[in-house]
């Protein structure tokens, strides 16, 4: 852990995309053609980022949603300094599963910030799937937490900078302008950075 | 930094998993799943006796739950690696990409092997080891022609 600044966890239940908002974010890569293959146990992956000229090391375990997996990955919540929940808004069970999730954190990690991620927003956009998680109930329940984000792995909605971003999202808003830039408020990781410390807010 | 091939088990977990694990193996009925977080947690121990021990484990799960095969596949691969038995390390990473050639977490984990190899300079040693065997055979053959005479 020594060179790493930053601890993300991510949970959830099996297939709401987790893994997939992983690599959209370290790789600014979606692909659709790889079937889904559920994560074996947590899978890490790194980032080094820039916040006003300065790097910084994130490291992120992705931890497996099947409940085969369950007594192992809550090993991996320990030193996290923020934990992404991910739920797909069109499955009220992986909505409910939350709870659980959140629970399992707590004995774990008490003082770790939590951001609820609904995922794979291009599906609810575009219409091919129907809402199955009343709004108000996700307003209500995210007060409680550190924010609640709406993301797509797939289009990269609040997971990436825009294409051709240089990485720094400060830069990325010089090179662009207020119009077309990132908001930052709206990006999950992002947010998650905030967590820890004021030195690596990179709004 | 971090990574699968770093992190160590603590030892509350290991002593955890290890207690369930031996009530189950005195009332003569052990899980596939008790047994798979046992081995899991032994793979993850800096110790390489306990690495062994839970690659045996493993491969008796390989050959009795096919169900499983794949999370078997994979910490068979963490467990060689770790041991720095690298060869066998990828051939369960290569069993394991016949089965799901485009996974992204064993890829990875393919890479991050390779790249030990390397840093240890075992890809190095091995051409030079054929360099070895190479001057043995004509220092042999000399042999061979001075003890002709
Ligand atoms: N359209 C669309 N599909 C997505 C999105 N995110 C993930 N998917 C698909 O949803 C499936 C599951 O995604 P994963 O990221 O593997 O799910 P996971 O949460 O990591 O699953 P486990 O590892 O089993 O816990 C895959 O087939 C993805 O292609 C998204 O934003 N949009
Ligand atoms: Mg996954």
């Amino acid at each position: 852990m020594s060179r790493c600044d930053f601890k993300i966890v991510l949970l959830g239940s099996e297939h709401v995309g987790k893994t997939s908002l992983v690599l959209r974010f370290v790789n600014c890569r979606f692909n659709a053609d790889i079937p889904y293959q559920n994560t074996v146990g947590a899978a890490f992956c790194a980032k080094t980022m820039q916040s006003n000229g300065k790097d910084f090391n994130v490291g992120i375990w992705d931890t497996a949603g099947s409940e085969r997996y369950e007594a192992m990955t809550k090993i991996y919540y320990r030193g996290a300094h923020a934990a992404i929940i991910c739920y797909e808004p069109s499955s009220i069970e992986s909505w409910n599963r939350l709870r659980h999730w959140l629970l399992e954190l707590r004995t774990v990690e008490e003082n770790c910030k939590v951001y609820l991620c609904g995922t794979k927003k291009d599906l609810l956009d575009g219409g091919n799937v129907n809402r199955e998680v009343p709004e108000d109930i996700v307003k209500t329940y995210s007060l409680e937490q550190n924010g609640h984000f709406l993301t797509s792995s797939k289009t990269g909605e609040n997971v990436a900078w825009p294409a051709g971003g240089s990485g720094d999202p400060n830069a990325a808003r010089v090179e662009r302008g207020p119009a077309s830039g990132i908001r930052c408020s709206q990006h999950v990781f992002f947010q998650a950075f905030r967590g820890k410390n004021k030195e690596y807010c990179l709004c | 930094m971090e990574d699968v091939l770093d992190e160590v088990v603590s030892s509350e977990d290991l002593q955890k998993f290890e207690r369930i694990f031996h009530e189950q193996l005195h009332q003569g009925k052990v899980t596939h799943k008790a047994q798979f977080e046992y081995a899991w947690c032994l793979v993850r121990s800096k110790y390489p006796t306990d690495i062994r021990k839970g690659i045996l484990l493993l491969k008796e799960l390989f050959n009795s739950h096919p169900d499983g095969k794949r999370d078997y596949l994979f910490y068979l691969a963490i467990g060689n690696a770790r041991i720095k038995e690298y060869n066998k390390a990828l051939h369960y990473v290569k069993a394991f990409l016949e089965i799901e050639p485009a996974n992204q977490q064993v890829l990875a984990l393919e890479r991050q092997i390779n790249k030990r190899m390397e840093k240890e300079g075992l890809i190095g040693m091995a051409v030079a080891g054929g360099a070895v065997l190479a001057i043995g055979g004509i220092v042999g053959l000399g042999i061979a022609l001075a003890s002709r005479k």
